[in-house]
């Protein structure tokens, strides 16, 4: 039976207003969900099962806050959902690490992931695990069909590329073509009798630490113009600055 | 505008359930992708666009608190929630769930048989077949115990006679459930479209609930098999069961118009400069904005609680009146105050205010009027009913 993982991370919600308290951010207040580029794993997890079948297990780490983005996985049609309960404030090395003990522990011929978090946006995830994993590596990827092997399109110089990806494999999910599969009642009523799997992995210790945290800085106040005797100053702008025309 | 993120001043979500939070969140989202991107182009033609009609059947809310024959017996307060999200887009969508569910699945879910609940119910739940409910007549709105629409009993079928008006989703009905007088009693019948001597003309020229179907329904010596009454109720009460759930949906839906009327409210007041200043920060804006949320809280105390009620059956159709009567009310000046902060801006189709404002003057008149429900309750009150003079 193919044994397919996916990879998901509770993220803040990307129109949520970060505050930050003290140099580290508050996320008390903030509502939290999964990682947008995960949901096209997940989708992508799901498609790669239904063409040959298996059993797809979403696989988060993090604390019991975050088993609500495994019920939002269920709800969509996954068959097992599992929380890896770790050390906090892991770096990426402590997390690929975790993860690659957890994805032998579970045992997998495929692993699924966002091709990066919405939070952090470091696309290590996918390809640090492969390193770990001893696996072939697919980034970014748009499309793709199943069968022994895994046929990937993703983006390549000048155009997309299309690559053959033996299994085992971890390949990381950008935005594609397919339309990403919505909750029902009945999954969402599924997943409310679902039992999430706790395993506890501990990890190397992180040698990275976060020091400080701190917002961008503010944008600059908007300029307008009127009248037709700007129109070569705001052309001129589009151009040299905004970078549209 | 910002994306929509919720209400709920009182934290009322931390007496939601899991699958009660998922449900509401399920459906914002659709309405914020599918309706809201179109809803303006579906008012201006006057149509309601069949995907919705196929998404709300996907996503398993119609006849959401029934249980069984393919219905998932929700709770009323996730039902409310879905009411709620469906309003916040439009009313007429949130009338084309409330009268599938609660008007015409209702009745055969609760007084039909069990043959009428096995071929209706599931295909209806997947809405593949759309349902509609006839009471209302040309002359019997508020009264409609004096309904002329009848039945008569030709021995191996049934003749329905009449006409009944201002029937949400008539025309695009395959299914309708039709209250008719049988030796002066009033009964439930389903008919079906197609069926001899039925016709449901839609009806044009609407100000309100435009991205909504309306329609007449005609009956001429109409015939109908004999197993197409409902056995199980018989008077008022059939209908007026009916109604009690719709109503009580309703008195969420209107809540969530009122949240898109505020929510544009707020946006629009912090952006909208005059006299230098966001017009958000002068006294008078602060003030109407404050009076919305205000309102829009007790609101939700008051459909949170009467969901519970209904959950756990311990509810009085007068609790029903009350929360439809306030919730409507409330939502209508909200969202006329809230037209009123747009400025000339407020009567553009790129805000939706007027939108809601339109739509909820119908909805404050269907489902019982405001004045009826003032009735329902000084009824209650007095114990001296002041509907008629003739009693």
């Amino acid at each position: 039976m193919t044994n397919i993982i996916v990879l998901v991370k509770q993220v803040p919600d990307t129109n949520a207003k970060i505050i930050v308290n003290n140099g580290r951010v508050d996320l008390s207040a903030v509502k939290m969900v999964m990682s947008p580029y995960d949901e096209f794993a997940v989708e992508t997890a799901l498609r790669h099962k239904e063409a040959v079948g298996g059993e797809v297990t979403a696989l988060t780490v993090g604390g019991p806050a975050t088993e609500k983005i495994l019920k939002d996985a269920k709800a969509i049609g996954v068959d097992r959902i599992v929380r890896i309960e770790s050390s906090e404030n892991m770096d990426s090395n402590a997390l690929q690490t975790v993860l690659a003990k957890a994805v032998q522990d579970l045992g997998a011929t495929a692993v699924y992931c966002g091709k990066s978090a919405a939070d952090t946006g470091a696309g290590s995830t996918g390809p640090g695990l492969a390193e770990r994993l001893g696996w072939a590596s697919v980034s970014n990827i748009i499309s793709a069909t199943f069968s022994d092997a895994i046929s990937a399109v993703a983006p390549g110089s000048g155009g997309n590329v299309k690559l053959n990806v033996p299994l085992p494999a971890v390949i990381s999910c950008d935005k594609g073509d397919s339309k990403v599969r919505k909750p029902n009642v009945k999954g969402i009523m599924q997943a409310k009798k679902a039992t999430v799997e706790v395993h506890s992995i501990e990890g190397p210790a992180s040698s990275v630490t976060v020091i400080d945290q701190s917002l961008p800085p503010a944008k600059p106040a908007g300029k307008s113009y009127q009248g037709g005797a700007a129109a070569a100053e705001v052309a001129q702008l589009l151009r040299d600055e905004a970078n549209v025309l | 505008m910002e994306p929509f993120e919720g209400l709920d001043f009182y934290d009322i979500e931390s007496l939601l359930t899991e699958e009660e939070i998922m449900i509401r969140d399920m459906v914002r989202e659709w309405v914020d992708e599918a309706v809201i991107p179109k809803i303006e182009q579906a008012c201006e033609d006057g149509v309601f666009y069949d995907e919705w009609r196929v998404a709300l059947g996907e996503m398993g809310v119609l006849g959401a608190p029934l249980k069984g024959y393919g219905c998932p017996g929700l709770s009323y307060v996730a039902y409310g929630l879905i009411c709620q999200e469906l309003e916040r887009g439009d009313s007429g969508l949130r009338s084309f769930a409330s009268v599938q569910g609660s008007l015409a699945m209702y009745p055969i879910w609760d007084f039909g048989t069990e043959e009428q609940k096995e071929k209706y119910l599931p295909k209806m739940a997947s809405g593949e077949w759309v349902g509609c409910f006839g009471l209302t007549e040309p002359d019997y709105g508020s009264n409609p115990g004096d309904m002329v629409t009848k039945a008569e009993d030709m021995g191996d079928h049934y003749l329905l006679n009449g006409a009944k008006m201002w029937i949400t989703n008539g025309t695009i009905a395959q299914v309708a459930v039709v209250w008719a007088k049988l030796d002066g009693v009033i009964r439930g019948f389903i008919v079906e479209k197609g069926d001899e001597g039925f016709s449901a003309p839609e009806m044009k020229g609407k100000h309100s609930l435009k991205a909504s179907v309306t329609s007449e329904l005609v009956f001429q010596d109409c015939k109908i098999p004999k197993d197409r009454m409902l056995p199980g109720v018989k008077g008022l009460r059939g209908p007026f069961s009916c109604l009690n759930n719709a109503r009580y949906g309703i008195s969420w839906g209107v809540l969530g118009s009122a949240m898109a009327c505020f929510h544009s409210a707020k946006t629009y007041s912090l952006s909208r400069i005059q006299f230098d200043h966001p017009i958000a920060s002068y006294q008078l804006i602060q003030n109407k904005l404050a009076w919305m949320l205000r309102e829009i809280t007790k609101g939700q105390l008051l459909a949170y609680h009467l969901g519970k009620k209904k959950d756990d059956g311990t509810w009085i159709p007068e609790q029903i009146s009350l929360a439809k009567m306030n919730n409507v009310d409330i939502a209508l000046e909200i969202a006329r105050v809230s037209r009123d902060i747009h400025g000339a801006n407020g009567i553009l189709d790129e805000y939706p205010v007027m939108r809601h404002m339109a739509n909820l003057e119908s909805v404050k008149t269907y489902e019982g009027t405001h004045d009826i429900h003032n009735l329902i309750l000084g009824r209650y009150i007095t114990g001296i009913q002041a509907f008629t003079r003739n009693a």
